[in-house]
């Protein structure tokens, strides 16, 4: 095993267990709505909700890393550069997650001052981490990119999905630097902030993603690399085609121009078409190794990810994405509902298959299968269908009784929260948000445990 | 044109990103000029100074904030420069206590406790909170809820203590009066028309 | 828009996709398996996108633009499986024949 595969490993097992926190503050959060005094005071939902989503952020972050490390030798055929910098940034990267969720359990908040931001709390979704951690996490970054572009030169050589991943990784640090900011106009404010958030998970993770997933074809289906980068090419067109503009569906509300209802509906409504591609190509490559792989778990979880990614990002994006609609769901439990199963569909998929790489590969069998993995694979499915379906009920009750009807108001804001229809969706949410955590530990026990020995498969012909 | 060499869409790929980024500039270069403060739909931080309504616009198909007369907030006019430094404080507000962890503003945000965007302009102020805090204004009654929310709550779902102090709780309060002046295309719809259909 | 017809127009947009998408998902199996009828019950998905898209520029207070953008859309759906299968099959084929 290269030594950044043995890095790999570390940043996967580092992501496992950070979404464990994550489903564990996602359980906490859900709780809130059900029992609204709990921890009052002591530990709001604010924070909770920070939790949730910043260790979601982190640790599919850490999950591409670990992907990429694992990947980079073997693709250029040689140990990647600078290796004793990159397992040094891993514990950087650890201990700055740790302190972080310390300050952030412990001490919470500041005064209105910039101390708070360099120490504290920043206060803006997704990057509420102190300034001195967001430091940290471009050190990390820039340093992964050395590692990655500095083994291609050593190598010299280069190939189609490498040049696609490095210049992917200028972008996505470039527009983490707005992290820092605290601009005093939130119009402003929130336009650069979507630069981050929209071209991090609606482009170049997407991309990143991409490369990610043509490496995992070539390895667990055989795939050959004239045809994954063909792919490759294709997905980078149609998804940066429509979802550069498509960053235009964030900017109906902010105080932006008119002209961004039209533009980014248009581009946004795009955005379904290149993944349907996505579903039929996943069902061509499921028929022509005839489901049969010697590793199932990694072979249905890319599945997963091409139909999760379609039905999350797809049909729900779709169904909220026109201004007429929009104006009535955004900020909604509806959003909510739309934001877990595209995250998932698009992202949590895709790395839980790159682990099952992993597992095959560290415990040497020549066929990944088993029973375990499937209960792993149903229990997150389904829990995760379950959560999305009751916020999607939850989310309709509030735009249709809050929004539509009520005017907008705090009145019609705790009506609708009171809503039968809204409450059964949050009881809903609980439920399958157990179901969903009970899936996580399985996966977890599946990926700790020593897969047992199948025998090889007879060769199967390929079909004519 | 052949469309099985990966070259074809190699080519593809580079010059749609390209395009599509040449005018996301433009239109982003288009776009300040909307949204800084004193832009098209972003007033001067000053506005503070007078009344804010908001109205439904039939050519624009969407209500649109409403400038008015002089209504000095907290009784007081304040210069451009006094305006800017209490927008500083309340914006340095929301983020040092992860307002929009709880609450959105302009849609964005969490989604636990209602949007802001309005909140200047709810009428929960005047039927709910300046009969509870014993306040006579609107502000006065904002501010001493936001320095003690755990004293007013209004249902299940209270508030929670941030330890806000009183100047931070003024800046705040001018934030949210001079973010009720933007012009949000209509969001969000219907604001206080309970029952009124446009 | 009505309350009603945001849920209406909302849950019509979402259906249209899904259509979409079983259009896609049975078109490919059906060619993956050779079973003429799932290609068959594929197509039905699509004349249910269409149907849906069509009810969407009849029924629903969207205006003029976004409902010519939805009936394109349907059509551009029709195309993808087909166009997207045949060049799969392309792309594999001349793999197949560079070996």
């Amino acid at each position: 095993m290269y030594r950044s595969q043995k890095l790999s490993l570390r940043y996967y097992t580092a992501a496992v267990a950070l979404f464990g926190v994550m489903t564990v503050f996602g359980l906490l959060s859900a709780l809130y709505y059900l029992y609204p005094s709990m921890l009052f005071n002591v530990f709001n939902f604010n924070m909770s909700k920070i939790l949730h989503i910043d260790t979601l952020v982190i640790w599919l972050l850490m999950g591409f890393l670990g992907a990429v490390y694992w990947y980079l030798p073997k693709e250029l055929g040689r140990e990647v550069e600078g290796m004793w910098l990159a397992e040094l940034m891993f514990w950087v990267f650890c201990a700055t997650v740790a302190v972080v969720a310390v300050v952030f359990l412990f001490v919470q908040y500041g005064g209105a001052n910039e101390t708070s931001l360099w120490l504290i709390n920043q206060g803006r979704k997704y990057v509420e981490a102190p300034r001195w951690a967001a430091i940290g996490i471009v050190v990390v970054m820039a340093v992964f990119a050395y590692n990655v572009i500095a083994t291609c030169i050593k190598a010299q050589k280069m190939t189609g999905i490498m040049w696609v991943l490095v210049l992917d990784l200028i972008p996505l640090l470039a527009v983490y630097m707005d992290a820092f900011p605290s601009d005093t106009n939130m119009s402003t404010d929130l336009y650069w902030w979507w630069w981050l958030v929209h071209m991090w998970v609606e482009s170049t993770w997407e991309v990143l993603i991409g490369c990610i997933m043509a490496l995992v074809l070539m390895d667990v289906m055989g795939t050959s690399r004239r045809i994954v980068e063909t792919w490759l090419y294709i997905e980078v067109m149609l998804v940066l085609g429509a979802g550069i503009l498509g960053l235009g569906h964030h900017y109906f509300w902010i105080g932006t121009p008119q002209y961004w209802l039209s533009i980014g509906g248009f581009f946004s409504a795009l955005e379904p078409l290149p993944l349907l591609g996505m579903v039929v190509h996943a069902i061509y490559d499921a028929g022509t190794h005839r489901m049969k792989t010697n590793n199932q778990p990694a072979f249905y979880w890319i599945t997963a990810e091409a139909f999760g990614n379609f039905i999350g990002a797809g049909i729900w994006g779709f169904m909220m994405t026109l201004p007429q609609i929009n104006m009535f769901s955004h900020g909604t439990q509806w959003t909510v509902s739309h934001g877990h199963f595209a995250f998932y569909g698009a992202y949590v998929c895709g790395i839980i298959a790159v682990l099952y790489v992993a597992k095959q590969h560290v415990s040497g069998v020549d066929v990944l299968a088993g029973r375990a993995w499937k209960w792993g694979f149903g229990l997150l499915n389904f829990g995760m269908v379950g959560m999305v379906m009751a916020l999607l009920l939850a989310g309709m009750a509030q735009a249709f009784y809050e929004r539509a009807i009520g005017g907008s108001t705090l009145m019609a804001f705790t009506t609708a929260s009171e809503n039968p229809w809204f409450t059964s969706g949050m009881y809903a949410r609980m439920f399958f948000g157990v179901i969903f955590a009970a899936g996580y530990f399985v996966l977890v026990y599946d990926l700790l445990t020593s897969p047992k020995r199948v025998p090889v498969l007879q060769a199967q012909p390929e079909p004519a | 044109m052949d469309i099985e060499d990966p070259s074809f869409w190699r080519a593809g790929a580079i010059s749609t990103t390209l395009v599509m980024l040449v005018v996301l500039a433009f239109l982003t270069i288009d776009s300040m000029g909307y949204i800084r403060p004193g832009g098209k739909h972003v007033p001067e931080y000053d506005v503070i100074n007078r009344h804010i309504g908001y109205q439904f616009d039939w050519n624009r198909r969407a209500a649109v904030p409403v400038i008015g007369d002089a209504e000095p907030l907290f009784g007081k006019t304040v210069t451009k420069t006094e305006a800017t430094a209490l927008m500083r404080t309340g914006k340095l507000v929301i983020q040092s206590r992860a307002c929009m962890d709880c609450h959105t503003i302009f849609g964005n945000g969490a989604y636990y406790a209602p949007d802001l965007t309005k909140s200047w302009l709810d009428p929960a102020w005047q039927q709910i909170w300046i009969p509870m805090t014993g306040k006579t204004t609107r502000e006065d009654a904002m501010v001493e809820f936001l320095m003690h929310p755990d004293k007013y709550p209004t249902w299940a779902r209270a508030m929670p203590n941030l330890q806000i102090t009183e100047d931070e709780a003024r800046a705040t309060v001018a934030y949210l009066k001079w973010l009720s002046s933007i012009d949000t295309n209509g969001f969000p719809a219907n604001f206080g028309q309970a029952g009124k259909q446009p | 828009m009505t309350p009603d017809a945001l849920l209406e127009t909302a849950a019509l947009m979402g259906l249209f996709v899904l259509a979409g998408g079983g259009y896609g998902g049975l078109y490919s199996a059906g060619r993956l398996w050779a079973r003429p009828v799932l290609i068959r019950a594929g197509e039905v998905c699509w004349l249910v996108a269409f149907a849906i898209a069509l009810a969407i520029a009849v029924w629903t207070p969207l205006d003029v633009g976004w409902k010519l953008l939805i009936l394109a859309s349907a059509i551009v759906y029709a195309l993808i499986p087909p166009f997207t299968w045949r060049y799969l099959e392309r792309l594999h084929h001349e793999q197949e024949s560079h070996r």
